[in-house]
């Protein structure tokens, strides 16, 4: 297990694409932490004590760039069909997959405090650089942090058994967003309240960005627990598509 | 079975089309064996399915054990399937290092293999760029990395140079001497003829042949003897007597089916004086061709020009 892990951690840190993402997604957080939440306050948000949660969450969409990783590790292995070292390399399918999923795991997380800590602290200074005074703080931390680090993971892992379903890197991205930004909303004008429990609305209401007009959303816990069971879904069939399918 | 790979009954379909039909031989240690067949044959399927990279019948052991059952597979069987199987900019020493990573290899061990390849100077470049021949070094030393016991190399000598081609001729020769397996597909059979002690021929997903290169040539109706006595009607006679085919060529004779032995044995017992007699053997292109005339997939036709 160890042999494949340190290979999977090898090719996540060895290519451009990892760095260009990790880099993109701080300057955006900065940004728009400093500029769009900070900087632009209004009186009101200024006085409301839970804003910085707010600014987390709302950064958090970045978390979305995870998946991405999640996309680009395992459809790389086919469009340059380096999985034909990866399978001959380890005896085991199944342990390719476990490396993969660990790997991705860990970078969503990583992802998931970068933003979690850079987000606040940047709306923070961006308030002090325009003159202004925020409000004295309540951060519940615990809450905070299990839906940050949920939704920050569960996106790395939804692109990790995206591509592993689909395997086309161009298909496995387009289904990230042309599902949430496209059929989703269509499925919610045929599903009314019912669509609080399709998996990306499921999975945006654990951070409180579920879609409007999808009737009274899910609390976070709740959500958390629908948008697990499509994962499990979605990984059991990846795992045995992985298992069976030749490697090309 | 010890010191062999074993393929026992290989097939592969591909919704109605068999790619691989029951296919079954052996790669023994200490020769190098050609992998030949026309285009589409099944051989780059065969290899995959040997690897249990793609999912069919049969089974394929690696001295006595099948692949998954070895701990470190890639100390078993070194792959080259593809030549440009890279990213496109992670550098030449971490697409090896990864590699080693996988298979338990020391890190040590990427930059030794660059160096037996000639790649050392362009390590830290991105293989993206590189020209076939390079990409085939590459591919090359990814599959010595674990110091394999037997090699599978799929075309490795396309886009190699002239001066790469004697390089990889030589070192496959000298890695199948010190006690290895290659197993190694080509359509340089010019080349293939130099290199390898065995053959495997396959058309349309079958065996046609499995068996020594020079059994390969000399079973070929192309191979003849040529024979020339101070009396040809006299042989032509003692030919005839003994049925064996023959066919004026030049000032002398071509018989087919038999050699050169016979032939002097027969010349002497019957008082001729023999004045050449050589051994015309067919070239492995003449052999392949006639082995595996009906079985190519995508045969090309000759234009009529009207």
């Amino acid at each position: 297990m160890m042999s494949s892990l340190r290979a999977e951690f090898r090719k996540l840190l060895s290519v451009r694409s990892t760095y260009i993402v990790t880099i993109l997604v701080t300057v955006l957080v900065a940004f728009i932490a400093f500029y769009g939440e900070g900087w632009h306050l209004s009186p009101a948000e200024l006085r409301m004590p839970n804003q910085l949660s707010g600014d987390v969450f709302g950064a958090l969409n970045l978390a979305i760039f995870g998946a991405i990783i999640g996309i680009l590790l395992m459809t790389h292995e086919y469009r340059y069909n380096t999985i034909t070292y990866t399978l001959t390399d380890s005896n085991s399918r199944s342990r390719v997959l476990r490396s993969k999923i660990i790997v991705v795991s860990t970078y969503a997380i990583f992802l998931t405090v970068l933003i979690g800590v850079l987000s606040p602290v940047a709306a923070y200074l961006g308030v002090h650089a325009h003159g202004h005074v925020l409000a004295h703080q309540t951060l519940q931390v615990s809450n905070l942090a299990w839906r940050s680090l949920f939704f920050g993971w569960s996106s790395g892992m939804l692109g990790l058994v995206l591509a592993t379903l689909i395997r086309s890197q161009v298909g496995a991205i387009s289904a990230l967003f042309i599902i949430p930004i496209g059929i989703e909303p269509l499925l919610t004008l045929l599903l009314n309240t019912k669509a609080v429990y399709l998996p990306f609305t499921a999975q945006a209401e654990v951070i409180g960005n579920g879609m409007r007009g999808a009737g009274t959303p899910l609390s976070a816990g709740k959500a958390a627990i629908v948008f697990s069971i499509y994962l499990v879904i979605g990984w059991i069939v990846a795992w045995i598509l992985f298992l069976r399918r030749d490697a090309n | 079975m010890e010191g062999m790979i074993k393929v026992e009954h290989l097939s592969k379909k591909y919704r109605k089309k068999l790619a691989v039909d029951d296919l079954s031989f052996k790669v023994e240690t200490g020769k190098v064996t050609g992998f030949l067949g026309p285009n589409g044959a099944g051989k780059s399927t065969t290899m995959r399915l040997m690897l249990g990279l793609d999912r069919g019948h049969g089974t394929t052991t690696f001295d006595s054990k099948p692949l998954k059952d070895y701990t470190q597979p890639s100390s078993v069987v070194g792959i080259l399937l593809e030549a440009k199987a890279f990213h496109p900019t992670r550098s030449a020493r971490n697409h090896l290092k990864i590699l080693a990573a996988a298979g338990g290899i020391p890190t040590s061990r990427v930059d030794e293999v660059l160096d037996v390849v000639g790649l050392a100077e362009v390590a830290k470049k991105g293989p993206g760029k590189f020209s076939l021949g390079m990409a085939q070094r590459l591919g090359i030393a990814a599959a010595l990395l674990g110091k394999p016991k037997y090699l599978l190399l799929d075309e490795p000598a396309n886009g190699l140079d002239p001066e790469g081609i004697a390089w990889l001729r030589d070192f496959l020769k000298k890695y199948a001497d010190d006690g290895n397996a290659v197993f190694v597909s080509s359509h340089l059979l010019s080349e293939m003829s130099q290199m390898v002690d065995n053959v495997v021929v396959i058309g349309k997903g079958k065996l046609i042949a499995n068996t020594s290169m020079s059994k390969l040539i000399s079973g070929s109706g192309h191979s003849s003897i040529f024979v020339r006595t101070t009396n040809q009607s006299k042989l032509e006679k003692v030919l005839r007597e003994k049925s064996l085919n023959f066919e004026a060529e030049g000032s002398g004779l071509k018989v087919t089916g038999t050699d050169t032995d016979a032939v002097g044995k027969l010349a002497f017992s019957s008082g001729l004086t023999v004045l050449e007699l050589t051994n015309q053997a067919a070239s492995l292109e003449e052999a392949f061709l006639e082995l595996t005339a009906g079985s190519a997939e995508y045969a090309a036709h000759q234009e009529v020009v009207s």
